[in-house]
């Protein structure tokens, strides 16, 4: 009368199996659930009892007590219900498995026995995968979700009754295994409804977001109200590589887990573009059972914070860390949890309260005072992670009717892919992967014979008061230039050009009003 | 034992303890025909004779014995506070008390100071404008300052944000040095931000006020303070002016005052430079270059400033090279191209039919020769 299924719980962005255990005993009736269970997973038992019955099973009137191992950790969720109703119709006889031992089950059941998705699938099918199993049945609805996880055979079921018919007879599996897969994650054009080119005149921002993507330099968009620094933002996933498979999992692992129906493999890069009201754990992620943020999100793809001067300044604090180690670790008492993070930053700000210092057209009414109490909330730690401020203007009316075209994603987009693939080579083997990343040994390596560079920055970093930080931001953004170039080595035009990303008019607030 | 109480000590007194406005002060200065002495004479005996009258004694010893004795509002507090911090006091008779301060109509009769230039300097021109400058007037406050200064010639200004730190900044780089008058105490410095420039100011230059020490910068203070900005000078020279700012306040003063006003003229849709176009149709000179302010003094200047021969005409301008900018080919085409009035980069690359990269590499090194400017953003125009 003990029947034992595998299942999984979440911590964090990962799972981990856990046993489901029955034993049906004599004794009064009763159906208990003991191994931690969270309020989801106690009230599992009035959903069980209705879907096997309305499945056309009998629910055995015995003392049914069923155990979640490991029974240390808390369990939250509605994953068990499939399994535990599984396991007691074979504890209680009715049914009996094929190949219950290389199997494991999710799902949570509505009363009529329909199976309804849960979160976090990906990261279950690959553990799954890791810890030797040969099927994973999981709710029908989001069975594509998981079924790029090769090694494991997705099963999807819609129904209580589908499973059994799937679990008790190895030829039957064989209709229910979700063939979703395609040969690998194919490249793709252009499947946003943007494009680069709406953005009319902005070379300089266009310019600048092209080679921070290309290096993956954290930038700021400095400009007044329509100037076209979101128009732009926005933009700027579209001309980012595509995902490969092993990034798009890694993208669907953390949507997955942020909400229940994914259907689908998630094959573009994330923009996500978070509102300054949002809270402290809304951004990095947190709560009593921690979920991903804005930051984790944003995984592989793009964090956008408009209206950054409006953020409260602790939050732009934590970002420090994140943006450092590409992962946050949230810890709570019991447990540790970690979701990865590695984002690219772009920001928009105005350049003062009233939005038009630096403007043409309209006169800043901000004192000096207000505008350096401004940029002081800026300054700082986090600033020194940014490698590129660009001021964005405001067009006259008639240049939005100009015809002239310009550029397509697609066409930035290829230009940006061969950059990476200069940098992929550049930093194989090592830890980092972009320009962005690289620290001030690497640069001295670089400019170590060419003393003509050496001198152009003495001499602009002189002349511009620029702090240690930002001449190594000048040599990372020029190092990517040289990459779109296809160049070997940092030319003085790279260079030259890399400092209209950090001089701008006003962006150097100590200096500049 | 009786000690040689010096006039400031006196007037000190006569200012704080009997209350005295500095107004009042100097009608009875102008009264005894600008003799100091009688007119400390006059007030201690007045003070003297309420005394009598108070006490409804006759005590008719000399008043300046006990002055101490009587401090009631703490004149000896100050002189303490200006022992400890280096502050120095002229007095309106002192030998030097600027002589061309003596002639406007109510010269402060004390001036707290820090620094010696206020008592070496020969001749001085004011420099004042708006304290939200632009790009533009921050180059021309350092242009004009600089040059003025190499010559020999002290910038006065008011010590404030915008033009006049600009100017205070650049002045200090010449022999002329610079003195920067207050609105407030001498203990405190404001704005806030200036800090490294009052203590720069005060060992290269003077930092100078009429108000007593922990006198915090009132409102009111500043159109009174102007009046000491313009007459310590031979003329005031405004560099961006809105329509009513304090730098027109000051012109109005330095014309009361017989002084030269020069104003520098600026893009006509500015509104920071509508101040200066309204002088210079009410008849201020208009300045387009250094000579066209020492033209106007160039009697007084060859006689009150030993001055370098070759300053008289020099067009500074020229100097800083016109002729040659050393920019070559796709550089120079750029470079003709941007002209006085702003081009955005967008303009800049249709002309140029050239790369946005390139134009950007291009732009960014004339801004490094200082040859153009971003006016606003991603706007250019040309310095020379």
């Amino acid at each position: 009368m003990f029947f034992k299924l595998d299942s999984f719980t979440l911590i964090g962005i990962n799972a981990i199996r856990v046993s489901v255990e029955v034993h049906l005993s004599r004794g009064l009736p009763e159906f208990i659930i003991v191994g931690l269970p969270g309020k989801a997973v106690n009230e599992s038992r009035q959903r069980v009892r209705s879907a096997v019955l309305n499945s056309g099973f009998d629910f055995p009137i015995k003392k049914i007590i069923v155990n979640l191992s490991p029974a240390d950790i808390k369990k939250d969720g509605s994953f068990y219900d499939l399994p535990i109703a599984l396991a007691i119709l074979a504890a209680s006889g009715q049914i009996k498995y094929d190949i219950s031992e290389k199997s494991c089950f999710v799902g949570e059941l509505s009363l009529d026995g329909k199976i309804n998705p849960v979160k976090g699938l990906i990261s279950m099918a690959e553990e799954a995968r890791d810890i030797g199993k040969k099927y994973f049945l999981v709710p029908c609805e989001i069975a594509s979700q998981a079924s790029f996880i090769y090694g494991v055979d997705i099963v999807a079921c819609k129904t209580l009754s589908e499973a059994v018919e799937a679990f008790t007879c190895r030829e039957n599996i064989r209709k229910f295994i979700c063939r979703d897969k395609i040969g690998s994650v194919s490249s793709r054009g252009n499947s946003y409804d943007l494009d680069f080119s709406d953005v009319k005149g902005q070379l300089r921002a266009k310019r600048a977001l092209e080679i921070a993507v290309s290096g993956r330099h954290n930038i700021i968009l400095i400009g007044p109200p329509g100037s076209g620094k979101t128009m732009l933002a926005r933009r700027a996933v579209t001309i980012m590589p595509d995902l490969n498979l092993e990034e798009c999992i890694e993208v669907t692992k953390v949507y997955s887990l942020y909400e229940k129906y994914v259907n689908r493999l998630i094959q573009e890069r994330p923009f996500r573009n978070p509102h300054h009201t949002i809270s402290r754990a809304g951004l990095i992620g947190g709560g009593a059972n921690p979920r991903p943020g804005e930051i984790s999100l944003a995984h592989r793809g793009l964090l956008f914070l408009d209206e950054f001067s409006q953020f409260p300044k602790n939050f732009i604090e934590d970002l420090r860390q994140p943006l450092e180690n590409k992962e946050i670790i949230i810890t709570r008492s019991h447990l540790s949890y970690s979701f990865p993070c590695n984002f690219m930053l772009i920001m928009a700000t105005n350049p003062c309260y009233c939005g038009y210092f630096g403007d043409e057209s309209r006169k800043c009414v901000c004192s000096q005072r207000e505008i350096q109490k401004f940029w002081k909330k800026m300054s700082g730690p986090v600033m020194d992670r940014i490698d590129m401020r660009v001021t964005v203007a405001r067009l006259p009316e008639k240049s939005f009717i100009n015809t002239g075209t310009s550029e397509n994603s697609n066409k930035i987009k290829s230009r940006i892919e061969k950059c990476l693939r200069i940098q992929n080579e550049r930093f194989k083997g090592k830890k980092i992967s972009y320009n962005a990343e690289v620290g001030i040994n690497i640069i001295n390596e670089w400019l170590r014979d060419d003393k003509k560079i050496r001198d152009l920055i003495y001499t602009i970093s002189g002349k511009y008061n620029l702090t240690a930080r930002g001449t190594v931001s000048i040599l990372k953004v020029s190092r990517t230039i040289a990459d779109l170039e296809n160049s070997d080595i940092i030319k003085e035009n790279h260079v030259i050009e890399a400092i209209n990303y950090r001089m701008g008019y006003g962006c150097n607030p100590e200096s500049n009003f | 034992m009786i000690m040689k109480i010096e006039n400031k000590e006196k007037i000190l007194y006569i200012l704080i303890d009997m209350k005295i406005k500095p107004s009042k002060f100097m009608d009875i200065y102008r009264q005894n025909n600008g003799d100091i002495n009688k007119t400390i004479k006059y007030f201690l005996e007045y003070e003297n004779l309420k005394l009598n009258l108070e006490t409804g004694e006759r005590n008719n010893h000399d008043p300046e014995t006990d002055m101490h004795k009587r401090d009631k509002y703490g004149y000896l507090k100050v002189i303490d506070y200006m022992l400890k911090n280096k502050v120095e006091l002229l007095c309106i008779g002192d030998h030097g008390y600027p002589d061309i301060l003596k002639q406007i109509y109510s010269p402060p009769p004390l001036l707290f100071f820090k620094g010696n230039k206020i008592k070496e300097m020969e001749f001085s021109i004011a420099i004042v404008g708006s304290r939200k400058c632009t790009a533009y007037g921050r180059e021309v406050a350092g242009y004009i300052s600089r040059n003025l200064s190499e010559i020999g010639i002290t910038v006065v200004s008011g010590l404030a944000l915008g033009i006049d730190s600009y100017a205070h900044k650049a002045a200090l780089e010449g022999k002329g040095g610079t003195i920067g008058i207050l609105g407030c105490g001498i203990d405190i410095v404001y704005p806030p931000e200036n800090k490294l420039l009052y203590e720069e100011i005060t060992i290269k230059g003077s930092i100078v006020t009429e108000y007593f020490p922990a006198i915090p910068p009132l409102k009111s203070n500043f159109p009174v303070r102007n009046r000491i900005i313009s007459g310590l000078c031979r003329g005031v020279i405004v560099i961006e002016a809105g329509e009513k700012s304090g730098a027109v306040i000051t012109c109005e003063m330095a014309l009361k005052q017989n002084r030269e006003v020069f104003a520098v003229p600026g893009n006509i849709f500015s509104p920071a430079s509508k101040g200066c176009h309204k002088l210079i149709k009410n008849g201020a000179k208009l300045v387009e270059r250094i000579d066209d302010i020492l033209e106007e003094f160039s009697q007084v200047c060859q006689e009150n400033l030993k001055l370098r021969s070759d300053y008289n005409l020099t067009d500074h301008m020229k100097v800083q090279g016109r002729q040659d900018i050393g920019v070559r080919g796709n550089e120079a085409r750029i470079y003709e191209f941007i002209g006085f009035r702003a081009k955005s980069v967008e303009e800049i690359v249709r002309y140029s039919k050239m790369e946005v990269r390139e134009v950007l590499g291009i732009l960014a090194s004339l801004e490094i020769k200082q040859l153009i400017r971003e006016d606003s953003f991603n706007k250019y125009s040309r310095l020379f």
